[in-house]
């Protein structure tokens, strides 16, 4: 490889990397407050992007679709919460055998409301051109995606840190019923975590909607195989982790499919097995994956 | 029921379920044929992966991965050793399946429950992925076509009605075994180590080799259940190997009841129906069948944890105490 094209997939693994670590952080926040792997994760990443597509359609504005889908998920996710994980609060197993069912429900009438076909978004105008950078030219919304993904994770980590709501998340994290006891009303707490995991997952569908197309099958790859493949190789449940397992397998990905091109996906693999047997917590998690 | 008569009763209903095409040509139409085949194989794939999930305590969402292997095996081999032979590619199928359980098997019995079954999912997912990317060896996106029907000997497996037959005696067999398996001392140890590990780990036993034996033997029979899958509708799809066929076992064998024999049987009749007979009442520009089946199986999880099964017997007590 000339080292023009290392540059440009280094970038491409960078912009790569901020989109899942969009995906991810929901799935992980949700984690550390609920102990929930939400697996509708994936769902939830393809309706927003869907849902930004009818948008975009009516209105005409990317950025209208930027808010209005995570919105849409978010609305989804606090009727979601009460009405199904509640139920089986402290079932954690359950809770997750019940997002299974959630998956199938949304991918097929996504399938059914949308037709199964395969649909693309542009990227907002002012963004769908390209800037000439060392070794050739670059799409400028791949450059808008790294610059989103990494403000999001600067801005969530001052929401943990400097924040009550941060607070509230860090403590629910550490204990959520020793929270519920000190007089937090957990079942709201644990609604609006539920919803803001939904509503970065509708956002990520649509930022990833210009570059990766907007398909059926995009629920499980890239939508849950990836923030499950962040989740697992950064640590489970904390930001540091999200951001560490996307940095990290973003990169990984991109090079892998320019080297090894048909067997790509056996690097990640490989990155997975590895980060398993010799640091089961993930690179920065705190909860043993494995024993 | 004194034992031989249960036996008769069992020998019985399995002569009526493997002569099922022969006796059931003047009444149904010859597609039930082919519906009550594929239910039947997925009740095989769905009664290894209740190993995991109902004996051992494992749920594994990435039973798939072992279905897809054992497909493409099957077809693999039949095509590059250019034989039909049953023994052959239907071997090729268990070993390649047990092989690649071996592999993953390594990596997941150190964790559990929800971990489990999240790296059961992504490492899986990851086999699929390989299988729909590299086109020179699976066929990629295309599938592999073309796959051969079996002979064994002299027999002959390729008409539908002989195809049936083969895929109900394997079904018998494969009952057999896990009955076999639940039966013996392993089969108990095995239940001992999802009620209770430590315990189990104090009286002596290397869980991990158990767990990770388990679940060869599972993924092995789910290999043979996916090369079935092959000679039956002569094709693999990469979604054979795919997340959507290991969550439709997991949802077959919760629906029927896990930890049961009967669960993952009676759970695959409740699948078969709603994906095949279910769209046939519908209008057909109505594709609403896994939507369905989400919807019946966060039911079931809500309301009805221990399946279908476990309502009958709930039923049947009730009963029994008026």
């Amino acid at each position: 490889m000339s080292p023009e094209l290392v540059f440009q997939q280094a970038l491409n693994g960078l912009s790569f990397g901020a989109l899942l670590f969009i995906l991810a952080s929901g799935l992980s926040l949700v984690f550390g407050m609920m102990d929930v792997v939400n697996l509708a994760h994936g769902a939830f990443y393809m309706l927003g992007a869907y849902v930004a597509l009818s948008v975009v359609q009516a209105t005409g504005s990317f950025w209208v679709a930027m808010v209005a889908a995570p919105l849409a998920l978010a609305l989804l996710g606090l009727v979601l919460e009460p009405l199904l994980l509640r139920r089986l609060r402290g079932r954690h197993l359950d809770q997750v055998l019940l997002t299974i069912g959630v998956s199938l429900v949304i991918v097929d009438l996504v399938g059914l409301a949308w037709g199964r076909e395969v649909r693309s978004l542009s990227a907002p105008p002012g963004l769908d051109g390209s800037v000439t950078l060392i070794g050739g030219v670059y799409p400028v919304y791949r450059l808008f995606v790294m610059a989103f993904g990494a403000a999001l994770a600067v801005a969530m980590a001052v929401i943990y840190r400097r924040t009550k709501i941060g607070m509230l998340i860090r403590a629910g994290v550490e204990d959520a019923e020793m929270l519920g006891a000190l007089g937090v009303n957990t079942n709201r707490l644990f609604a609006s975590t539920f919803a803001t995991g939904a509503a970065l997952a509708g956002l990520a569908g649509v930022i990833a909607a210009p570059v990766f197309g907007v398909q059926p099958g995009m629920d499980t790859d890239p939508g849950l195989l990836y923030s499950l493949v962040v989740v697992v190789v950064g640590g489970l449940g904390t930001l540091s982790g999200a951001v560490a397992g996307s940095v990290l397998v973003g990169p990984a990905d991109t090079f892998g499919k320019v080297l090894f091109q048909e067997v790509a996906l056996a690097v990640i693999f490989a990155i997975v097995a590895l980060v398993l047997l010799l640091k089961p917590t993930g690179l920065l998690g705190r909860i043993r994956i494995a024993r | 029921m004194r034992p031989l008569v249960r036996w008769a009763l069992v020998a019985a209903a399995a002569a009526v379920l493997v002569t099922f095409p022969y006796w059931s040509a003047p009444w149904v139409s010859r597609f039930a044929t082919t519906v009550v085949r594929d239910a039947l194989i997925l009740a095989i794939f769905a009664l290894s992966l209740d190993l995991l999930v109902g004996r051992a305590g494992m749920p594994s969402l990435g039973h798939a991965a072992f279905f897809g292997a054992g497909a493409y095996a099957a077809g693999i081999a039949s095509q590059r050793f250019a034989t039909d032979q049953l023994p052959v590619t239907l071997g090729a199928a268990a070993i390649v399946a047990a092989m690649l359980a071996l592999v993953i098997g390594i990596l997941v019995v150190r964790s559990e429950g929800i971990f489990f079954l999240m790296l059961t999912l992504a490492l899986a997912q990851i086999v699929f992925a390989i299988a729909f990317q590299w086109t020179a060896v699976t066929g990629g996106s295309n599938g592999l076509a073309g796959v051969g029907r079996p002979t064994l000997a002299s027999l002959d497996f390729s008409s539908p009605d002989a195809m049936y037959v083969l895929v109900a005696v394997t079904f018998l067999l494969a009952a057999l075994v896990v009955w076999g398996v639940v039966r013996s001392p392993y089969g108990r140890a095995l239940i001992g180590v999802r009620e209770n590990e430590r315990r189990m780990r104090a009286l002596g036993y290397d869980t991990a080799r158990l767990r990770l034996s388990a679940f060869v033997l599972a993924g092995t029979i789910a290999g043979i259940a996916g090369a079935l899958s092959a000679y039956s509708t002569r094709f693999v799809s990469a979604q054979d190997a795919g997340l959507g066929n290991s969550v439709r076992a997991f949802v077959t064998v919760l629906v029927g009841g896990a930890g049961t024999l009967g669960g993952p049987v009676v759970g695959s009749a409740l699948v078969s129906l709603i994906e095949r007979i279910v769209p046939s009442l519908l209008p057909p520009d109505l594709r609403i069948s896994e939507a369905i089946l989400g919807l019946v199986f966060i039911a079931f999880v809500l309301f009805a944890r221990q399946g279908m099964v476990g309502l009958g017997t709930y039923a049947w007590l009730r009963v029994r105490r008026r």
